[in-house]
């Protein structure tokens, strides 16, 4: 039996820590899911840019993908 | 489309580029999870530094990405003289290098506000979290103030 307080944080976004000062306050309640910059925050500056790369590399296949079957910019 | 950041600046590094990176990659470095689809750096724009760029991406079919007819790399003394800024595509992606940063100044500028970041493949000046935030509010994009806003959290989180 799951509790409900554990399947509420399965289920619900990110809540900003109780503790949070106000300058991460402030990137959560812009909408930034600041769990993401936690994961960040853990890792190397280089494991960061690796990170970026992956995530870039999708985008630009993306981008790719779309220019090949919108050729026009018609989406 | 390909932007290799790593391999771009190891050119860079391999070739005694003098530069401080900046812009999206440089809040890459320091936590920001927005994805930047270029690399920007502030060099020193002074023809030798200016000829060591060139000499970093000299294989790559560079050419100035902002100009009419995809105009190739070609730099002159003249022209070294009279260039601010070099906006760049090449076969590893667009390289925009700058003589200055918006809210910080030139390179000497960017320079004293830089940090460095040690990398397996080498070790690369980055504009400090303080620089980072006056560059992006300073720039004032939308796009800038949102990585302006995350790099103001970082700060908060990492200098308590």
């Amino acid at each position: 039996m799951v509790e409900e307080a554990l399947l509420a944080q399965i289920n619900g976004p990110y809540v900003c820590p109780a503790q949070a000062g106000p300058a991460w306050r402030a990137a959560c309640e812009y909408g930034f899911d600041m769990s993401l910059v936690e994961d960040a925050l853990r890792k190397t500056p280089e494991e960061r840019l690796e990170e970026h790369q992956r995530a870039l590399n999708l985008v630009l296949e993306i981008l790719a993908a779309r220019t090949l079957h919108f050729p026009h910019g018609s989406r | 489309m390909v932007q290799d950041d790593k391999a771009l600046l190891l050119r860079l590094g391999q070739h005694h580029v003098e530069f401080v990176i900046i812009g999206g990659v440089c809040g890459i470095m320091h936590g920001v999870s927005l994805v930047t689809t270029d690399l920007d750096v502030c060099c020193r724009f002074a023809p030798d530094n200016l000829y060591r760029i060139q000499a970093a991406v000299k294989d790559l079919h560079p050419y100035h990405r902002l100009a009419a007819n995809k105009l190739p790399l070609e730099l002159t003394d003249e022209l070294c003289a009279r260039l601010k800024n070099l906006y760049l595509q090449t076969d590893l992606g667009k390289l925009d290098c700058l003589g200055e940063v918006a809210g910080i100044g030139d390179f000497e500028a960017a320079l004293r506000d830089s940090v460095v970041f040690g990398l397996s493949y080498g070790d690369f000046r980055v504009l400090n979290l303080d620089a980072a935030i006056a560059a992006k509010e300073a720039v004032g994009r939308p796009r800038d103030l949102e990585a302006a806003t995350q790099l103001r959290a970082i700060k908060e989180r990492t200098q308590a």
